[in-house]
């Protein structure tokens, strides 16, 4: 029996009336890139705020270490390990780049380890140190994402979660954000990452999964999905070579 | 001789609204930290200030506490009360969709209490006279009485003290963090019950400063609590709500406005007036007056 | 199939109601004003319900056309502008409809262009305060604030006000069923759900919210009408009051927001929980108000209808 540190079995999730997932059951291995695929409207944000506690399953398990996740709300996720990055970043953008930090460090556990995270943070994204007392609102898009992401591992979680951390980025900041990521995984961050990208994706996930209107329609390693056929006339188009 | 008796008598007349236009100020930083985190017009602010100032009246009739000292009583209290508050009646109502349900839960609170004054403290409009409650300083024949002077002195610290709250305190940042984005305040782990509790207490908290002050000025009676709640919301929306300094000018502002109106026009049209520049800023202006970025809806 | 259950309902109910009167004798029946009451109260809960519970928009002025309604029937009657001799004369009760409807109209169109939601809230609350003060200052026209008062010689018996009041409840919830129904309904519920996406279709929105707030302008002033012919004594403090306001929303809300239904049961409810507490405990009546309304918000905030509701799908 292998233990998974994120499973999810079974899952169905009600939007109002409409259902939006529909029996999906996934799993994500320590120190792994998991990309979750799919058009707009397939599920993926759906099932991201289910799993950190923002949505409620109508059916179905998420299990963290084998501990069943669906009734907790989502500061308590975050207090277990599981950090979510939100599609649009949703900084708090009338606080300063180090009050949004300070805040990343808000769970107990977290604090007193403060100081070597804000330093791994600056590490991380220098670029956050320059600005650290302007307000994040008035950060450009990329930089806003990096203090989104730097923000969540402020919480030293086992799980990052990001939902689609590279829309609306210029190429230059798209690169930059994927090679952070493969970094953070190079630190052991465990990360799920959400993607419209999916080359990109797909190029540094160890797993992935496609999501078609909530349910999951496809899965594997990322060099499968990179070289399967379907996938590459679907997402990536016809013109495609191998780097 | 006749302009220099006017000048004067502007001059004072803008000198009383300053001096109790910070109670509308003080009020209104309380309803803007609600507001904040609750998306909640607590409605009866006003009410509850009187209620305090109630308090305040008795610790000093029955058992001779001198006013500006009942406020190491009384602000612990309110504290303590804004926390109940919470608690007892609006955290359900808070997660809700549907604000009418915790509009509603403040307008029964607010009958609830002020009909409960009438009933045990009788309609009777009370004050309180101490040896200082009728000094009164003339600088350059100015009119300031002493007690609207330390009214504004409280006004100040408090506004000053929420600010450093919300400023340098971890949990003063969160409540700044949840008033903007609830969902993503939850997500780096804040928890809404907390802020939410946070803010409602130091909500009523402002409002035992304001009840003392209101104490030490006035007559106050049970009716004139809603009226107050209403010049606050008027001083929220003049000052921009999530501006500390802004709601406190708010009230002033509004002091300022009463004053003069009533002078130059009789009774209720400064009353009248003040809808109307409220409703003017709410429209032209919603993110206050004293703001300088534009806030976007 | 639930509409037409609905509908049965209703009329079956609207006759035993009729017939009352001749059961009861209407003028010193308590039980008879408290029907009455009801009705009052129906008309002008179906009007908040219908601006708020369908399009979502809160507005807390609601007394100002009420009492505008008061004052226009007061007014029409002392300067015998219609050279009718009776009460309840129906031009007049439409006129206190429209004048409310054309303060709506001067009033909605700056507040629901600008403001959201809470705000528009706050701006109905001054704009109640404000007209509340031009009727006091009104000089002899409004009788300032002693008000104006109407001969109480025609008063001759309850009946007349009793099946006014029935014919106007009725009215005012089949107006409300009736729009809702309508492509006007869908278009306001299209503008609840998601305005955005509603304007994008094509939708108007300022049009459909200012109809709908001068909808809910006009029932209040409709009711405004009939209660001024009850109390011939039209004052601010009577007919301007918060209550005229507060008491509706109460009804919408215990009652089910929202619903045809909702604002009906909730009239009928609440004044017959303050009728009991006016009899029993004269002074602690608005004491127990407020421990009512935060009782009922805290334990079923959807109303009556929405714990039936809930009891039904527990079966």
């Amino acid at each position: 029996m292998e233990n998974h540190l994120l499973e999810v079995k079974g899952l169905d999730v009600l939007y109002g009336d409409v259902q939006a997932v529909w029996d999906v059951s996934l799993h994500v291995d320590e120190g792994t890139i998991v990309a979750l695929l799919g058009a707009n409207g397939a599920g993926k944000t759906t099932l991201l705020k289910t799993i950190s506690g923002i949505m409620h399953p109508k059916r179905g398990e998420i299990l963290f270490w084998g501990k069943p996740l669906s009734k907790l709300k989502p500061q308590e996720v975050v207090d277990i390990g599981i950090s979510h990055v939100p599609e649009g970043r949703r900084l708090f953008s009338k606080l300063t780049v180090l009050e949004n930090l300070k805040l990343g460090a808000y769970p107990p556990r977290t604090r007193p380890l403060f100081a070597q995270s804000l330093e791994r943070a600056y590490s991380l994204f220098p670029v956050l140190k320059a600005r650290n007392d302007q307000k994040a609102g008035s950060l450009s898009g990329g930089e806003q994402q990096m203090l989104a992401i730097a923000r969540a591992i402020m919480a030293c979680p086992n799980l990052l979660m990001l939902d689609e951390p590279s829309l609306g980025l210029s190429p230059l900041f798209v690169k930059a954000i994927f090679e952070l990521i493969y970094a953070l995984n190079h630190q052991k961050v465990t990360v799920l990452l959400v993607e419209q990208n999916v080359h990109q994706a797909l190029k540094i996930a160890h797993q992935a999964y496609v999501l078609k209107t909530g349910k999951i329609v496809m899965g594997g390693s990322g060099d499968e999905l990179l070289a399967d056929p379907e996938v590459q006339k679907a997402y990536i188009g016809e013109r495609w070579s191998k780097r | 001789m006749l302009e220099y008796l006017s000048f004067g008598l502007i001059i004072q007349l803008l000198v009383n609204g300053i001096l109790f236009g910070t109670m509308y100020g003080i009020a209104a930083i309380g309803l803007s930290l609600i507001f904040g985190t609750m998306r909640i017009i607590f409605l009866a602010q006003g009410t509850t200030i009187i209620f305090l100032a109630y308090i305040c009246y008795w610790l000093f009739t029955l058992f001779g506490v001198d006013p500006y000292l009942s406020l190491i009583l009384v602000v612990p209290i309110s504290l303590l009360l804004g926390a109940g508050f919470y608690h007892a009646l609006f955290k359900e109502a808070a997660a809700l969709e549907d604000k009418n349900i915790s509009l509603l839960i403040a307008v029964g609170l607010m009958f609830l209490v002020e009909n409960l004054m009438t009933v045990i403290w009788t309609a009777n409009p009370r004050s309180i006279l101490t040896t200082y409650t009728s000094l009164v300083f003339r600088p350059m024949g100015i009119n300031i009485p002493f007690t609207r002077l330390i009214a504004l002195l409280m006004a100040v610290l408090s506004a000053s003290g929420v600010l450093l709250f919300l400023k340098k305190t971890l949990i003063g940042m969160a409540v700044r963090a949840a008033s903007e984005d609830m969902v993503s305040a939850t997500l780096v782990g804040i928890s809404p019950h907390r802020v939410n509790a946070v803010a409602f207490a130091i909500g009523i908290g402002l409002a035992g400063i304001a009840g003392i002050g209101v104490a030490t000025i006035y007559p106050f009676d049970p009716v004139y609590g809603f009226i107050f709640a209403l010049k606050a919301l008027i001083s929220l929306a003049l000052g921009g709500i999530g501006n500390v300094y802004g709601a406190l000018l708010g009230g002033i502002l509004l002091g300022l406005i009463e004053s003069l109106a009533s002078f130059f026009l009789s009774g209720g049209w400064s009353d009248a007036i003040s809808y109307a520049v409220f409703l003017i800023v709410l429209m032209f202006r919603p993110e206050g007056l004293f703001v300088r970025a534009m806030l976007k809806t | 199939m639930k509409d037409k259950r609905a509908i049965i309902l209703t009329v079956l109910g609207t006759i035993a109601f009729a017939v009352v009167p001749f059961f009861l004798d209407v003028d010193t029946s308590y039980f008879a004003y408290f029907l009455f009451l009801s009705f009052c109260y129906t008309v002008i809960a179906q009007g908040w319900n219908f601006v708020a519970g369908y399009t979502g928009q809160i507005s807390l002025g609601q007394h100002a056309f009420f009492g505008l309604g008061a004052y226009t029937t007061a007014i029409i009657w002392l300067h015998d502008i219609t050279k009718t001799g009776y009460y309840f004369d129906p031009v007049t009760m439409m006129l206190s409809g429209l004048v409310p409807v054309i303060l709506a109209i001067l009033v909605g169109i700056p507040l629901l262009s600008r403001l959201r939601g809470d705000y528009f809230a706050l701006g109905t609350l001054g704009v109640g305060e404000i007209v509340k003060v031009i009727f006091v200052k009104g000089g002899a026209f409004t009788g300032a604030s002693d008000g104006l008062h109407l001969p109480s010689t025609m008063f001759e018996s309850m009946k007349p006000y009793y099946w006014t009041g029935l014919i106007l409840a009725l009215f005012a919830t089949a107006v409300v069923y009736l729009l809702t129904r309508s492509r006007i309904g869908l278009a306001l519920r299209a503008i609840r759900e998601d305005e955005m996406s509603a304007a994008a279709h094509g939708i108007h929105i300022l049009k459909y919210k200012i109809f709908a707030f001068a909808v809910g302008a006009f029932l209040a002033g409709l009711c405004g009408s009939l209660y001024a012919y009850y109390l011939l004594h039209i004052n601010p403090d009577a007919v301007l009051k918060l209550d005229w306001t507060l008491y509706p929303i109460l009804m919408c809300v215990i009652g089910g927001n929202g619903t045809i239904m909702g604002p009906i049961i909730g009239a009928f409810f609440v004044t017959a929980l303050f009728s009991v507490s006016n009899i029993y405990l004269v002074q602690m009546h608005p004491i127990l108000s407020g421990t009512l309304i935060i009782l009922v918000m805290k334990f079923m905030p959807r109303g009556l209808i929405g714990l039936i509701d809930t009891i039904k799908s527990r079966r």
